[in-house]
């Protein structure tokens, strides 16, 4: 069986994550009201672990403040980063793509094969590219971050960029 | 801005949230989407294979759009021409111009692309016709004969085709959990199919299917896949993408159960070019003729290299990808869809239209996966927006004869066939479809699914009970 998965299929990934909340029980419609934020407890201010998202060309789009655990694409929603989730951390989709440093791409665990299969699509790829639902921050990641910093750029999409429907290499 | 959607598939509500999202304090905006499917979200629901319940998600999205007081959805409406649904309330485009001062075509590809020598016959029907089978779709395909056949030849290797494959071979034990109308579970549970062939006129380096799909094939439990001629996968002159590299691995290692071992077996059945399908003495077989082929390296187009063969199956099915419908304004036939610049509709004469644009594939051409029809929609609601706060000067009206929009529509006006349909209860809102989603999970949950779907007679007495 899939992690996260309840034996049905089609239930969030790695959703026993946020068990403790109790939200990931909640009904379609319950859902639409938290739609617009990732479910995450933000931490006390001045007590996260720091995370920066970065536009294509590398401009700050915002500083935010993660918990050990909370990963890149829930963290992006609660803090209204435009990072989709259009599968909602199912990794069906590729739609939270993020960029990351060498030296954080290298200490996450390897992308299994369903994230993969999806990279293997997303758009402007890059050899440190992971999926936003799939990268969990932890404080080891802080202490190799730039600064004590975690950076996620998101990738620059344009319908320029499609040739037949794939991204041009 | 008073804006008309043609079409409520994913393209439809990307462009509309975003507009929304963009303006939200536009009091004067006004976002209507009609569609000639009654329920909302066009492929996400007539189009995604059922095992993949994860891609639905983003419907979410598309209620969140949807609470929006200033969007409203109006299901079972066909703009423009006679709809092949009998029971669509039909609009004039005239009629819907006339009440709006900006018009979205969001339309899709819904027309499959046939092959010439594979005329539609008993033993020869498009994969569209089944997709639509299994998803109860409102054009009510029949069930294709499973208990009577053997073997079937898909035509084409893109991602269609695999959802096809996967249908046939799937356990019905697995499938039974997702929404799968039960009619459809019956006939799959009576299914004596044994072999699936899948024909592409190009080798592995040109497969059209992703990785994910191929993957998924690769992992059924209870069917094998023939193995692969070592000599097709030899790669050792090219250097492979990053997918390429990833499919040739797993083509390579084969499936996970060994060639044999299943009941069931599946073959990717590579430069093989149909070119003919007879009936014979047997009724429960044709002959499906084959000419051989090789990939020119530098066109990358298949030559035929002069020898062919014969196939015994007994249905084929071609899965070749969809174009737009000709009827259409604004079509080109060389394109095979609307004629679009940056997302402006583009009329015959070569002018860039006023106030009039295409998204999705109604303007690239049906290609690509849910995450491109996004970036899409929202590069042309980007388009929409910027020519709302600073228009482009070359850009004209459109002739009278192609579109004649209402630059001061009246804010709250609808068509009057389509104020005629509410009445008559032949239209359903985003509410009724609320309803009737909420209803077909219930429904799904008492038989252990996901969801059990109602089609429209039934849906339309639920909404509107007298």
């Amino acid at each position: 069986m899939r992690k996260g998965s309840n034996g049905l299929g089609w239930s969030l990934r790695r959703r026993e994550f946020h068990s403790s909340c109790g939200m990931c029980k909640l009904t379609t419609s319950e859902r639409l009201t938290t739609e617009l934020h990732g479910h995450l407890t933000r931490p006390e201010p001045g007590t996260g672990i720091k995370v920066t998202f970065k536009d294509s060309k590398g401009e700050l789009i915002k500083t935010v403040e993660a918990r050990d655990g909370d990963d890149l694409l829930s963290l992006a929603h609660e803090h209204d980063i435009d990072l989709e989730g259009a599968c909602e951390r199912s990794c069906a989709c590729s739609t939270c793509h993020v960029i990351l440093p060498q030296e954080l791409y290298d200490i996450l665990p390897e992308p299994e094969d369903d994230e993969n299969d999806m990279l293997d699509m997303a758009f402007g790829l890059t050899d440190t590219s992971r999926l936003g639902c799939q990268v969990y921050v932890t404080k080891e990641m802080k202490e190799m971050g730039e600064r004590g910093e975690i950076v996620a750029t998101l990738p620059s999409a344009t319908r320029n960029m499609f040739v037949d429907g794939e991204p041009i290499q | 801005m008073k804006l008309a959607i043609v079409g409520a598939g994913p393209s439809a509500f990307y462009a509309a949230s975003r507009i929304l999202s963009g303006l939200p304090d536009a009091q004067r905006l006004r976002v209507h989407l009609f569609d000639r499917l009654w329920a909302p979200h066009g492929l996400v629901r007539y189009g995604v294979a059922p095992d993949h319940p994860e891609v639905k998600n983003c419907t979410h999205k598309f209620d969140g759009a949807a609470q929006d007081p200033r969007l409203r959805f109006f299901g079972n409406v066909n703009v423009g021409g006679t709809s092949t649904i009998p029971h669509n309330v039909n609009v004039p485009l005239a009629s819907l111009c006339a009440n709006y001062s900006h018009l979205l075509f969001a339309t899709g590809c819904t027309v499959p692309t046939l092959h010439s020598a594979l005329p539609t016959s008993e033993y020869c029907r498009p994969a569209l016709s089944l997709v639509h089978w299994y998803t109860q779709h409102p054009s009510h395909q029949l069930p294709p004969p499973l208990d009577k056949i053997t073997h079937v030849s898909l035509i084409g290797n893109g991602n269609v085709s695999l959802d096809v494959a996967r249908m046939l071979l799937t356990p019905v034990s697995i499938l039974k959990q997702y929404d799968v109308p039960e009619a459809v579970l019956e006939v799959l549970s009576r299914s004596t199919v044994r072999h699936v062939s899948i024909i592409a006129r190009r080798g592995p380096l040109e497969a059209a299917f992703t990785t994910k799909e191929l993957r998924e094939l690769i992992n059924l439990p209870n069917a094998s896949m023939m193995p692969i001629d070592k000599s097709i996968l030899d790669t050792s002159d090219v250097k492979l993408t990053r997918q390429q590299s990833r499919i040739f691995q797993l083509l390579g290692k084969g499936s996970k159960q060994p060639f044999g071992s299943t009941e069931k077996t599946w073959s990717l059945d590579f430069f093989r070019s149909p070119t003919g399908l007879m009936p014979t003495s047997n009724p429960s077989f044709a002959q499906l003729s084959l000419a051989h082929t090789v990939v020119d390296p530098i066109t990358k187009k298949a030559e035929l290299t002069g020898e062919t063969s014969l196939m015994q199956t007994s249905l084929v099915v071609p899965s070749l990808g969809f174009q737009g419908e000709p009827n259409m304004p604004f079509y080109d036939p060389a394109l095979r869809h609307l004629r679009t610049v940056a997302g402006r509709l583009v009329s015959s004469r070569g002018n860039v239209v006023r106030n009039a644009y295409a998204s999705g594939w109604a303007s690239t051409g049906a290609k690509g996966v849910l995450a491109s029809t996004m970036i899409d929609a929202y590069a042309v609601a980007d388009t929409i927006l910027s020519d709302l706060s600073s228009p482009e000067a070359d850009i004209q009206d459109a002739s009278k004869d192609e579109l004649s929009l209402n630059q001061s529509p009246d804010l709250e006006s609808i068509p009057s066939e389509v104020e005629q349909g509410l009445r008559e209860n032949s239209i359903a809102g985003y509410d009724d479809w609320r309803r009737i989603d909420q209803e077909e999970v219930a429904r799904g949950e008492a038989l252990g699914k996901e969801r059990e779907r109602m089609g429209w007679e039934e849906a339309r007495r639920y909404i509107s009970p007298n």
